[in-house]
């Protein structure tokens, strides 16, 4: 253990090198990072937990065809359900088409809409101001704030599926887990689209308790098997689940690449600390020579390694954490915005890139540290450097 | 005077671990960003091969995609007697009106997705020339039968000949296959469109495309369509259809392109290591060369190319990977959703030799940027104190 310091010495001798390598730390780890917030982002339950109660009925064919809303009465009716609203994709577009103007655009039923989304809380405006006026809309605040609503301000959603250009009052604003949809009474959509009337997209339903959501979903798929319109129920989760899997196998992909960079990371670790211990043979024998044992040499090897990495690596996710919020911001104006919105410093990602950097100074430093060890002394004298 | 490239080439076989490790790191960097790069390819083509530029495709006014745009049977006729539209043998107009509904499958690799069913007209095969029948026999219409693309097949359960796709009271029979040479319509599941509209209960179409005369007659036929606002109708060519949807490859892109940079820079700061490391070990060589009167140009190249040489291997490494990777492990179909349309896009992965090329040159850029500095240590080696020192 008195060859811990020396190790310290060891990485200022050459400190171009030791720079460089702890840089060539930083960046892909901070990829890595960003990486894990994408896969934690889509693991992540944008309902806070509450979607495990919620159940979605959408027509079993897909998400894209409608059905009747007397399918609500009945359903109503049943056993476990605790409240009940109609929540209808709207589509349409917002100024452009460019991603920063894309967000989720719901057709609801007001007053029954907010007994079933009880995560959402009405921070501007009142509840009472939105459910009774029949152009307004209740906006998030994340678009509020990125879009300069304030309560009182107009703006057109231009409609595709349904063809009708909507005049809507920011009446109401709310904070939730997610905040990247507005919602407007379906009343409007309807009066100005004569065919849409009485038809549904999906029923979203607050179960009372978790034996009721099982339930539910039997019950309702049986009452509608055999009619011209059939359903699918599931859980707002497994419904949310259902999105992520349509993109493919993201995961995997994602996934993938981190373990690709970290490949990289551990490869020009380990050539720095190959280049190291070549360099000091001589003087590992001299040491040996002193009587230093195999295992000092071997800790003293590893712990240059190890603290090379774990300096590179403090600074990667230091790096990670300080540009994080900046990132973020610049992701919402990207393609990838919607997704973006979803994004939080998740400290599990930050203890994963902590045990990856470990991980590579350990992996980095383990041969020339057994090969310097091992080495007989009178090879090592014999050596010219 | 230039020193021999041969005196490189010795140089990098010497220190066989250094240059290994460094090759390998260049070359997983060019592997990974040419595997990203191959997807976004793959499912850009699958857009940009769609669509020919003489067949205009009908929406309802604002309508971004098929699935969001509506047409009633009246508009289908007015627009079939509207000038420019090529009339088949039989005198009829080369048009087909057509329904796309999405259907949610189940995947063979679990999960599910919504897969696209097109109901056509009788020219709808007409209009995409590049269809072939693979297995099986064409629907017959009416009977609540469909063909389905070999992609879709290998991607979804029960979409194989013989097996019936079932949604409570909505059933379809599979009786055929096709292949649509990487085009949109691999993607699909194809029946006829009255049987559709009977199953479904809908009274209109979403969509219809004409095949024009030829550039005249396409002009004639979008300027006719957005001339009579009745309609409320606008065409595009069905290229520039499909040129909008490129768009859904812009995220993998760009993950590309940030992974493939900032690794790259960790890359170069490996091969910047692995050049000082060689650069001090031969500081008396240097100095000898000097001596000998080459220029600090000469030793300034010298080791530049070294450095590229190094990241060049590492490219050849890399593009060798990239494609091991593509023609084996990634050699099947795969798909992402398009949420223009809210349906599956199935590609394949797709490694062209610009996309090698293009990983090449990135390998060159890292080789060069890693070796400037160290090469400019080298030429600027202090003659006289480097000869004196003890090696």
């Amino acid at each position: 253990m008195k060859l811990i310091p020396l190790a310290f010495k060891n990485i200022l001798r050459k400190k171009t090198r030791s720079i460089l390598t702890m840089a060539s730390i930083v960046l892909p780890l901070f990829v890595i990072c960003i990486l894990g917030t994408m896969i934690r982002t889509l693991e992540a339950d944008p309902t806070g937990g509450k979607g495990m109660f919620r159940l979605i009925v959408r027509h079993k064919v897909s998400l894209a065809n409608f059905f009747p809303e007397a399918y609500r009465e009945p359903v109503k009716q049943m056993p476990g359900v605790a409240a009940i609203t109609i929540l209808n994709w709207f589509g349409g577009q917002y100024i452009d088409n460019q991603p920063r103007n894309m967000f989720q655009r719901f057709a609801v039923e007001p007053e029954s809409f907010l007994a079933v989304a009880d995560e959402i809380t009405i921070v501007e405006g009142t509840a009472q101001d939105w459910t009774s006026d029949r152009r307004g809309v209740l906006v998030g605040s994340l678009l509020a704030k990125r879009y300069g609503w304030k309560i009182g301000d107009q703006f057109v959603l231009k409609g595709d599926i349904f063809p009708v250009n909507l005049e809507l009052t920011v009446r109401a604003i709310f904070k939730a887990p997610d905040e990247t949809s507005v919602y407007f009474n379906r009343t409007y959509v309807e009066e100005s689209v004569p065919w849409a009337k009485g038809l549904v997209g999906t029923l979203w339903i607050k179960a009372d308790s978790p034996d009721a959501v099982a339930r539910l979903t039997r019950m309702i798929d049986e009452r509608f098997e055999n009619t011209p319109y059939p359903t699918k129920t599931e859980t707002e989760k497994e419904f949310q689940n259902g999105f992520i899997s349509m993109l493919g196998n993201v995961k995997l992909v994602l996934n993938a690449i981190s373990l690709a960079i970290g490949l990289v990371i551990l490869l020009i670790a380990a050539n720095t600390m190959a280049m190291t211990a070549r360099e000091r043979v001589t003087e590992i024998a001299v040491l040996r020579t002193l009587g230093f044992p195999k295992s000092d040499i071997l800790t003293m090897v590893l712990a240059e390694s190890l603290i090379l990495a774990l300096i590179g690596g403090g600074l990667g996710l230091a790096f990670f954490s300080l540009m994080f919020p900046g990132f973020r911001q610049g992701l919402l104006e990207s393609p990838m915005g919607g997704f973006a919105a979803g994004m939080k410093l998740f400290p599990e990602v930050l203890i994963v890139g902590f045990l990856i950097t470990l991980a590579i100074g350990l992996a980095a430093g383990l041969v020339p540290a057994f090969r310097s060890a091992q080495r007989e002394i009178t090879d090592g004298l014999r050596q010219v450097a | 005077m230039t020193i021999p490239i041969k005196y490189n080439i010795r140089n990098l076989f010497v220190r066989k671990i250094t240059t290994t490790l460094t090759v390998l790191g260049i070359g997983l960097v060019v592997a990974v960003f040419l595997a990203v790069m191959a997807l976004a390819e793959g499912l850009t083509r699958v857009f940009t091969a769609s669509g020919s530029e003489r067949n205009v495709l009908i929406l309802r006014q604002n309508s971004q995609s098929e699935l969001q745009s509506g047409i009633s049977r009246e508009q289908m006729q007015l627009v079939g007697n509207l000038p420019g539209i090529q009339k088949d043998a039989d005198g009829k107009p080369l048009a087909s009106a057509e329904l796309v509904v999405v259907l949610n499958l189940d995947k063979r690799d679990g999960g599910s997705s919504n897969v696209t069913l097109r109901g056509v007209q009788e020219k709808g095969f007409a209009l995409r020339p590049q269809l072939k029948m693979t297995e099986g026999r064409m629907f017959v219409p009416g009977q609540g039968e469909v063909i389905i693309s070999e992609s879709v097949t290998k991607r979804f359960k029960g979409t194989k000949s013989g097996e019936i796709i079932k949604f409570g009271a909505y059933s379809w029979k599979v009786v055929g296959h096709f292949e649509g040479g990487g085009t949109a319509p691999d993607s699909e599941i194809w029946t006829d469109v009255e049987g559709m509209m009977n199953t479904f209960r809908r009274g209109g179409f979403s969509s219809m495309l004409a095949r024009t005369t030829d550039r005249a007659g396409k002009d004639q036929l979008l300027a006719a369509l957005s001339a009579d606002p009745r309609l409320a109708l606008e065409g595009k060519s069905e290229r520039a259809y499909y040129d909008e949807q490129t768009s859904t490859a812009a995220p993998i892109r760009f993950l590309g392109f940030f992974v493939g940079i900032v690794m790259a820079v960790g890359a170069c700061f490996g091969a910047m290591n692995t050049m000082y490391a060689a650069v001090s070990a031969r500081t008396r060589e240097i100095a000898t060369l000097r001596a000998l009167g080459f220029s600090r140009l000469s030793v300034l190249a010298s080791f530049v190319l070294e450095s590229i040489l190094l990241a060049l291997l590492g490219g050849l490494v890399g593009c060798v990977l990239g494609l091991a990777i593509v023609k084996l492990a990634l050699s099947g179909v795969t798909g992402t959703t398009n949420f223009a349309t809210f349906s599956e896009v199935v590609f394949a992965f797709r490694l062209s030799p610009e996309l090698l090329g293009s990983g090449i040159i990135f390998s060159i850029f890292m080789g060069f940027f890693g070796g400037l500095f160290p090469a400019g240590r080298a030429a600027f080696t202090k003659i006289t104190e480097a000869l004196r020192q003890v090696g």
